[in-house]
């Protein structure tokens, strides 16, 4: 259906500004970054999943031609940081906490050398006992991962105890007194496992000391202020001391957020005065880098008799690994997703991190979402055929509508997820749900936030009458970063080819709470959008100046200010400001505040009530082979309010992407540990979906516009991998009867249980 | 260990150069000969990202010993338009939004490039150029815009004299 658009440039479907560097192999990334006279790096890693670390001698490496530095926590301050909890070291110290940990790094004239001498560094350790599963961490016995816990500086929302990293709350009504009443109670426990993000571009990172004792750094990471104040808590320098640069990422999705090997690369280059880089292995990558928690999700729901829900209580359980990481968050902001998109007057829900000698986990596109969504899209399911109501209705009946309110008693504006429910329900054919032997069809919906914190952006009006959008916000290939110049365009009255986007650099951008939470084009976009109004002010003021009119009677379009008969281009008038000195360069700040809420209902919790929540509804058609239990998702269709499509074409890149990386989640992708070690460190054993994986897709907007994104905008980018593995456990159940509850839902599983059913 | 001199056509250039014996084609690509469009990450052939020509033929460089290539024709990304003039791949992939982060673009462009030389004058069906570039792995567009693109490009070739 064609949508209708008033806008020129904002909501066209258009090419991204960086298309033709990335099709002709000019685009340079982290990984592509040389330096003259730069020397190569590499980090020797524990063995084991815990122990103390006795003698650590590196003279072995420094005997071998060709090194020129080893780096051990001896020549590093002791220093501990982290995003929620200062819990890591940039070297271990003392002791290790899982196998990859980083002891040492050493420098060399090649890699090669660097690898053979990092080898060569001689460790004597004493084994100590571990603990691989959360819940035994739980234990009152279990070896306590950070014995000193305790002294640890945190974020004071947190409550923690000893493997607890972190503990979050939300309650309203009384679930034991609603449950007594209830019709029917249903009790369940999902698993999902550990997965990585999947980046094509392995973390790199390259470091080099200034003349003038400053450190400059290049990395592909997604947030350059963070790598810039976590160097400077490291280094223990002034952050201003630090620059950081982002020539171009080979994709994030929240797996590079946090500080990978810049540190390291920092650490040598000083130690060795040389410049130094450092690029991740694919082992690297699969064993020690901050893959997406395993989680724990207990579920128990009442509901009345015609299947309203009445309560709902969670233990959801976010394994860490042996640093909180992002573990805390995730854990706090599953409770929002298990609540769902739900009316539901009585609510207990429990998030945990808990710490396991087990690699530390970050954030994957939509933290906690497919976790919980999982959790309650399938019991929902489960549900609805207990009680023999149609999945979509029991949905439907339950969905919050607008002016309700959200799980913290936030109100919910703009909520559209009952239109998303019937418009991927039309889309599938969902009245025809089992559409023959061994094929089904599933549906799950969800909701998910759009970040907040800050944004500045820079606009500056060049001579030729083009503007250039300054911006510390990482292009990490979501195309966000169009869609902001987009808004911009639109905003100035110019082509978007006339808009450039200024490469990152934190001593050149303004600060930018970074590329991630699908916040980057609302945020950006919205602090371009203020930059933009102040330009529109100096411009009207010069051509009313020349027009003889008032400046509010001047309007922009099509590269010109314009009132009445009298036309001027910004080249020009660029020119007269040049001379007039009114400034070029203007600049704009954005903040989206969160909706208030009833502290009351939660305990701990960061982020208690969502900002600009979107709201989404997936449906998918599979085959199930009854022989061999070999899953084919045949159709895929995406429903998702994105309050006004800033550019279609993204959108649906967003959307195609996001669905491809849940399929992935639901049917293949595991990194399986055995006593803490990574068994499938291959892209082989660990399985991506390919092309032929991946089915058509269908992309239906809902544009249900927000009040506080630019032009109506809501996030896009996180939410389409949030549901995939919900709707696919559906239509597998739907296909064969079998309910897998432990994602991924392979064909072995499968097969297993349609065994025992014969 | 001691380097030998390697002669190496890469993109029509012919270039001299010194390289350790056991260098992949890769790592004298982005290496001594700066082309740094063929890309990185798992260096074992799994992903497919590091896909060049040789004699016309998708290879990945990482696990190709760049003294097997002396003497052989090698394209790159680099060498895929001309300047001022995209390649019909190219264009398409800009048009129909198929680059995201971009990192596995020049792959699956020679990769598409290799199959529709292959298979000239048809617009390939969607699985078919699913099945082709399966060997690339791309974590952002869910591949849909890919195939679009490349059967997009197919088309315009076809037009082409």
């Amino acid at each position: 259906m064609p949508r209708t658009n008033r806008f020129a440039v904002a909501g066209r479907r258009l090419p991204r500004l960086d298309a033709p560097a990335k099709v002709t192999g000019s685009q340079v990334y982290g990984a592509d970054v040389v330096v003259p006279g730069m020397l190569w790096g590499k980090v020797l890693r524990s063995p084991l999943p815990s122990a103390l670390i006795r003698h650590v001698d590196p003279r072995p490496a420094l005997a071998i031609d060709g090194v020129r530095a080893v780096v051990t926590a001896a020549d590093v301050p002791p220093v501990r940081y982290g995003p929620a909890v200062k819990d890591m070291t940039a070297l271990a110290r003392d002791r290790v906490r899982y196998i990859g940990e980083p002891i040492a790094a050493v420098a060399a004239i090649t890699l090669e050398i660097a690898e053979r001498a990092a080898a060569a560094i001689a460790v004597e350790f004493d084994l100590l006992p571990a603990v691989f599963d959360p819940e035994q961490a739980l234990l009152p016995e279990a070896p306590l991962v950070h014995p000193g816990w305790a002294d640890y500086a945190a974020l004071p929302v947190l409550a923690r105890r000893g493997n607890l990293a972190s503990r979050s709350c939300i309650r309203h009504g009384d679930v034991a007194a609603a449950f007594a009443r209830c019709f029917r109670v249903y009790e369940h426990r999902f698993t999902t496992p550990v997965v990585h993000a999947g980046y094509t571009e392995p973390r790199a990172a390259t470091a080099r000391w200034e003349g003038d004792g400053s450190l400059t750094v290049w990395t592909n990471g997604q947030l350059p202020y963070e790598v810039q104040a976590t160097l400077a808590e490291i280094l223990q320098l002034p952050v201003s001391r630090i620059r950081v640069l982002v020539p171009g990422t080979g994709g994030g999705f929240g797996g590079k957020l946090r500080i990978a090997l810049e540190h390291h690369a920092a650490l040598l280059a000083r130690a060795c005065g040389r410049p130094v880089k450092l690029i991740a292995t694919c082992e690297e990558e699969l064993t020690a880098a901050h893959p997406r928690q395993s989680s724990i999700v207990e579920l128990r729901t009442g509901v009345s008799r015609d299947g309203l829900l009445l309560a709902k209580q969670a233990r959801v359980v976010m394994d860490c690994g042996a640093y909180a990481g992002s573990g805390p968050g995730t854990a706090a902001v599953a409770l929002q997703i298990v609540a769902g998109p739900y009316r539901t007057p009585n609510l207990l829900l429990e998030g945990l991190a808990v710490y396991t000698n087990k690699v530390p986990t970050g954030s994957f596109r939509a933290t906690a979402g497919p976790m919980g969504n999982f959790a309650i899209e399938s019991q929902m399911d489960m549900i609805a055929d207990d009680l023999d109501i149609d999945p979509l209705e029991l949905r439907l009946n339950n969905a919050v509508r607008d002016g309700d309110t959200g799980p913290a008693g936030e109100p919910l504006q703009a909520v559209s997820v009952a239109e998303c429910l019937q418009k991927a329900a039309d889309a599938i054919g969902w009245r025809e749900r089992r559409p023959g032997s061994g094929r089904g069809k599933g549906i799950a919906c969800g909701w998910w936030m759009t970040t907040g914190g800050s944004s500045e952006a820079t606009v500056k009006l060049n001579p030729d009458g083009t503007a250039t959008l300054g911006s510390g916000a990482v292009e990490l290939g979501t195309g966000a970063l169009t869609g902001a110049c987009q808004v911009l365009a639109e905003e100035l009255g110019l082509p978007l080819q006339a808009i450039r986007l200024a490469a990152v650099d934190t001593d050149a951008m303004p600060y930018d709470y970074g590329a991630q939470g699908s916040r980057t084009a609302f945020s950006v976009g919205n602090a371009a959008r203020a930059a933009a109004a102040e330009l529109r002010r100096r411009v009207a003021s010069v051509a009313a100046r020349r027009f003889g009119v008032a400046p509010d009677r001047v309007t922009l379009e099509d590269g010109h200010a314009v009132a009445d008969a009298d036309r001027l281009p910004l080249a020009e008038i660029a020119r007269l400001i040049q001379a007039s000195g009114e400034g070029l360069t203007a600049s704009g700040h954005f903040l989206s505040p969160p909706p208030p809420h009833d502290p009351a209902r939660v305990e701990n919790h960061p982020l208690p009530a969502w900002n600009t929540p979107s709201f989404h509804a997936h449906a998918a058609e599979v085959a199930v082979d009854p022989e061999t239990g070999e899953i084919t998702v045949q159709r895929y269709v995406v429903a998702q309010d994105v309050g006004f499509a800033i550019n279609p074409a993204g959108i649906e890149g967003q959307i195609e992407g996001g669905v491809a990386q849940g399929l992935g989640q639901a049917l293949s992708e595991e990194i399986v540990f055995a006593e803490g070690r990574v068994v499938n460190p291959t892209l082989t054993d660990y399985k991506m979906p390919t092309a032929m994986d991946v089915p058509p897709i269908e992309s239906i907007f809902v544009e249900e516009a927000s009040t506080a994104g630019p032009f109506g905008a809501k996030g896009v980018g996180e939410p389409p991998s949030i549901e995939p593995l919900a709707t696919v456990a559906n239509a597998v159940a739907a296909a064969t009867g079998v309910r897998i509850t432990d994602a991924p839902i392979t064909a072995e599983k499968i097969l297993r249980r349609l065994d025992q059913q014969e | 260990m001691s380097r030998i001199s390697l002669r190496l056509r890469v993109n029509s250039d012919r270039y001299d150069a010194l390289v350790e014996p056991h260098w992949t084609l890769l790592q004298v690509l982005r290496g001594p000969l700066g082309l740094t469009g063929t890309k990185e990450n798992c260096l074992e052939a799994e992903c497919g990202v590091c896909t060049v020509l040789l004699d016309g033929r998708a290879v990945n460089s990482c696990i190709l010993l760049a003294a097997l290539c002396e003497d052989r024709d090698i394209l790159t990304v680099e060498g895929l338009g001309r300047p001022g003039k995209l390649h019909p791949l190219q264009q398409a992939f800009i048009d129909h939004g198929a680059a995201q982060c971009g990192y596995c673009t020049p792959g699956m462009l020679l990769t598409a490039k290799s199959y529709l030389d292959e298979h000239k004058g048809v617009v390939p069906d969607p699985d078919a150029v699913r099945e082709a570039i399966a060997g690339t792995l791309c974590r952002c567009t869910g591949y849909q815009k890919i195939v679009e693109a490349i059967r997009a490009a197919a088309a315009a070739l076809k037009e082409e004299p």
